[in-house]
């Protein structure tokens, strides 16, 4: 087991530099820089300003002081936001992001796999048929178009909830359940056809012939080896949504990082867009380990020899 | 199955419920007094870093300026406390409107209890001005003699000038302290020019080699533990300007400080009260250094407020500065500046009573909030200094024929535009610089008459729009500039005959295309920093960095710089008229619109004004829950 996160955690940064690397070419070499905005700059201050950010040095060299600064876990200064190095404002808008990730996978993770198990257990009655429906939906459905109905009616109509901002458990009602509607939609349907290919196998009938209840057998014989597709799923899912959803952060005014995902990429804020590429690797990298992890958890079959 | 196999599912779940629970208890605040939305995060709280109204607010009632400007009109107070006037109680001005005098108030002191002096306004002129701080809103402080030169680093330096040298700071020292200073006088420089391109002028060095008490040394500007080479004849350091002592800012003792400028400029005042120029307390910069300075514990400001809480992307909360000089005019005790982007979600919050102030509802419900039935009491749009407008490449095919720029500009119908596709309170623009300018007023470009639109297009030799090539109009991806390119675009091509295309390009994109003069007509739009006439008119005079139409005229050059050394406000008024009747003459540009404030404002909030500015002062403020009293905000609104 110790070998094998000792070699998984080799390949994370080599991963780390492949993806720091690639990322830094890119975004050293899209158009504009930093400090473009609607009032030019005469060259005098723009001489200034290349001065500062380093953009006056060749290429090879900006590297190279990049990458020791990533060695040394140094981000540098966010160029859009000069207040706060990279690393604080991943450390206060990270936390955010994930509490509403997790918030809104919990309850996802729940309600579909019941909604899975339901479904699959009773085949083709009309409980199956109205939950897979509403899956459908959950799906279809952007989840700005679920906020704009949820804020409608739970803030306006029924005046429940704040239909935005951070501070308490009710701000986080609203942007967890539009958050989490199509990854419970997403569970319930991976849950139904896990359940319904590991019901139809041959351990599942001697345990019925054996005289166990119809319960029993779904919950003890059948359910640890059904989850695990939604596992697998769960594994870069909580990755993504852990790291913040642009759409639900914007609709809601939610502090997280989702928005600077996007956001840093557009105004040319390259140290930010450096220092989320690089977390997003390592949650991503991280999480995938621990999936595989828990294949052996879940499948007597797995041993770690096959994951690694 | 036991409780040993599920203890790794049931630490996870603990730990992740515990996080979610500590993220959400770590930031409860109760609320502010005063609660507006600022649109987006702010970049600092810097005064020398900011370039954007959201920071100028919120630095307003962080900092105070020598000078402060009336809520009302945005002009210098000059008044008693209750008016806010700024740190110098009063100030002198020489007959040759040069030289300004200026006299700070006794009781005037910095959050930590230190009196604010004439020395932390000479810094923080010099810390703005500094290469090394690279001020974007630098040119601000050019207007100062030699203020330029000193910001220029070695641009403008000639031998024989007075130069001071920045030594490298050592290492562990704050980025924000200054190195030690040696001074000298410039001897040569190797090279003299050093090439216009960026890309040949990074590949040299250049040397500086300056007299330094009779002895010869060479000086270049870089650090070896930054990746830099330094050659083996020649000393490294931080920076090479012109002596600061050469720039026109004097302390002539602690409480009287003099500024000489360039050139008369009756916006001066305006200018100190505008936020870049406000000052920063020196040992709190060189204590905690950057970013550490602007923490809410460490921050030393000298205006009404401080900084009680800041979250990225939430909130900035500001409150009370109880060592601020006039605090007993300051009636908000806590105010919070929201940083809410969509437009939908800052008015669902000022519709339930979250926010008080929000800069303008959604585009798509401004008709109807404008025509409301009865009219709403918090929603009064007022003209803004700002002209929205197309500009023209002039070394493209047939826009370099006068007669073609004027015949695009006679076949626009902006009525149209406005009723159609802006679709809100703005009015028809008929020139750069909009009405509202004290002392000044525009010419106008004819209005539309496609008719001699037609005859100036075939009298340049495409009747009907034969044999013309195709137009493109740039502009950056937003619905509001596509919905006014694309009737553009349909006017023109149903006047004229000629075939437009449209571009959309990401801001960045779009900037480089517009700077590299790679447009056949671009998108632009110009919000005055300050009420006067040539914010908008010394834009096109051929070397500046924001005319990009490649279009030059001699006539036009000389009379901005007459005008700048004007000092009789009326012929300087003349001197812009004729120059900007030279520019519609000529339509390097055409005026489309004029901006309009969208402010809404709840009917308790009071000491709110429109201006032209559409720059609304906190410390004016206050909240007056008395019914039926019209605030200030709606006074002179159509009821």
């Amino acid at each position: 087991m110790i070998a094998y996160f000792a070699k998984r955690f080799v390949w994370l940064l080599i991963t780390v530099w492949v993806v720091f690397t690639v990322t830094w070419i890119l975004a050293n070499n899209s158009p504009g820089n930093p400090f473009t905005s609607e009032k030019s700059f005469p060259p005098e201050i723009e001489a200034n300003l290349r001065r500062r950010y380093n953009l006056d040095k060749p290429p090879l060299v900006r590297y190279t002081l990049d990458l020791g600064n990533l060695v040394r876990g140094d981000m540098g200064v966010s160029t859009k936001q000069v207040d706060f190095t990279v690393n604080e404002l991943i450390s206060l808008c990270w936390p955010v992001s994930a509490a509403l990730g997790l918030a809104a996978l919990a309850w996802a993770a729940v309600v579909g796999l019941v909604a899975g198990v339901v479904s699959a257990s009773r085949r083709g009655t009309l409980a199956d048929l109205s939950l897979m429906s509403l899956a459908t939906v959950g799906i279809a459905l952007p989840n700005f178009v679920i906020a704009g109905f949820a804020i409608l009616l739970f803030s306006f109509l029924i005046p429940l909830l704040p239909p935005a901002g951070w501070g308490s458990p009710r701000y986080l009602l609203l942007p967890a359940f539009c958050l989490g509607a199509p990854y419970a939609a997403y569970i319930a349907r991976i849950a139904r056809t896990g359940m319904l290919d590991v019901l139809s196998q041959d351990y599942i009938r001697t345990a019925r012939a054996k005289g166990l209840s119809r319960l029993a057998v779904i919950m003890k014989h059948a359910l640890p080896t059904a989850v695990i597709p939604v596992v697998s799923f769960l594994g870069p899912a909580v990755a993504g949504i852990i790291t913040g959803s642009l759409v639900i952060e914007k609709v809601f005014a939610i502090p997280g990082i989702g928005y600077s995902f996007v956001q840093s990429a557009i105004d040319n804020d390259t140290p930010m867009a450096m220092g989320i590429v690089v977390l997003y690797t390592i949650l991503l990298f991280t999480m995938n380990t621990l999936v595989d992890a828990a294949y052996t958890w879940l499948d007597p079959r797995v041993s770690w020899e096959d994951v690694s | 199955m036991k409780l040993r196999n599920n203890l790794p599912a049931i630490v996870l779940v603990t730990l992740l419920l515990g996080g979610v629970a500590w993220s959400l208890t770590a930031s409860r605040l109760p609320p502010a007094d005063f609660t507006f939305n600022n649109h987006t995060e702010i970049k600092t709280v810097d005064p020398a870093l900011v370039s954007g109204q959201p920071e100028g607010r919120v630095i307003n009632g962080l900092f105070e300026g020598l000078v402060r400007l009336t809520p009302q009109e945005r002009l210098p107070v000059t008044g008693g406390p209750e008016e806010w006037p700024g740190t110098a109680e009063r100030w002198e001005i020489s007959e040759d409107q040069k030289t300004y005098t200026f006299h700070i108030r006794e009781d005037a002191r910095w959050s930590n209890g230190d009196p604010v002096t004439a020395e932390d306004y000479r810094y923080s002129m010099r810390r703005f001005l500094s290469p090394i701080t690279a001020a974007e809103y630098a040119k601000q402080g050019w207007y100062l003699k030699n203020g330029k030169k000193y910001n220029s680093a070695g641009a403008y330096l000639e031998p024989g000038d007075r130069v001071e040298v920045e030594l490298n700071l050592k290492p562990g020292e704050h980025e924000t302290r200054i190195g030690q200073l040696v001074k000298g006088v410039l001897v040569r420089k190797d090279p003299p020019e050093m090439p216009e391109d960026e890309e040949e002028r990074d590949k040299i060095t250049q040397r500086f080699y300056i007299d330094v008490d009779g002895e010869e040394r060479c000086y270049v500007i870089g650090d070896a533990s930054r990746g830099d080479e330094i050659p083996n004849d020649a000393e490294p350091c931080r920076m090479v300007t012109l002596d600061f002592d050469e720039v026109g800012i004097r302390v002539v003792d602690d409480r009287t400080l003099v500024t000489e400028l360039e050139n008369p400029t009756p916006f001066w005042l305006q200018l100190l009260g505008f936020y870049p120029l406000f000052p920063v307390h020196r040992g709190c910069l060189e204590e905690h250094g950057a970013p550490d300075w602007t923490r809410p514990e460490n921050i030393v400001t000298n205006g009404p407020y401080r900084i009680g809480f800041r979250r990225p992307r939430d909130r900035v909360r500001l409150v009370k500065n109880e060592s601020y000089w006039n605090k007993d005019n300051v009636r908000l005790e806590t105010i919070d500046a929201l940083c809410v982007e969509k437009s939908t979600t800052s008015l669902n919050m000022y519709m339930l009573g979250d926010v008080d102030w929000i800069e303008e509802p959604p585009p798509n419900l401004i008709r109807e909030f404008m025509n409301a039935d009865p009219p709403r009491d918090d929603f009064n749009p007022a003209p803004q200094l700002g002209t929205y407008y197309y500009k023209f490449n002039v070394e493209r095919g047939p826009l370099a024929d006068k007669r073609v720029r004027q015949a695009l500009a006679l076949a626009l119908d902006r009525e149209e535009i406005i009723r159609t596709a802006v679709r809100g309170p703005q009015k028809p623009g008929y020139s750069l610089v909009p009405p509202g300018v004290v002392g000044y007023t525009s010419p106008e470009i004819p209005h539309s008459d496609p008719q001699r639109a037609r005859e100036l297009l075939a009298e340049a030799g495409y009747p009907g729009g034969q044999g013309f090539e195709s137009l493109e109009i740039l502009y950056n991806t937003h619905e509001a500039h596509k919905a006014v390119a694309e009737l553009v675009r349909k006017q023109w091509q149903r006047e004229l005959g000629i075939t437009v295309t449209l571009r959309n390009e990401a801001w960045p994109a779009y900037q480089d295309r517009l700077r590299m003069s790679q447009f056949d007509v671009g998108r632009q739009a110009w919000i005055a920093d300050y009420n006067d006439a040539n914010t908008f008119l010394d834009m096109y005079v051929s070397d500046n960095e924001n005319n990009q139409t490649n279009w030059a005229n001699d006539e036009y050059d000389r009379l901005i710089s007459a005008a700048e050394a004007e000092s009789d406000e009326q012929k300087r008024a003349e001197l812009l008229y004729q120059a900007e009747e030279i520019l519609l003459d000529e339509v390097p540009l055409v005026p489309i619109y004029y901006y309009f404030s969208r402010n809404m404002v709840k009917p308790h909030v009071r000491g709110f004004y429109n201006n032209l500015q559409d720059f609304h002062p906190l410390h004016a403020m206050w909240i007056d829950d008395e019914p039926g009293v019209v605030n200030e905000y709606m006074q002179g609104a159509e009821r």
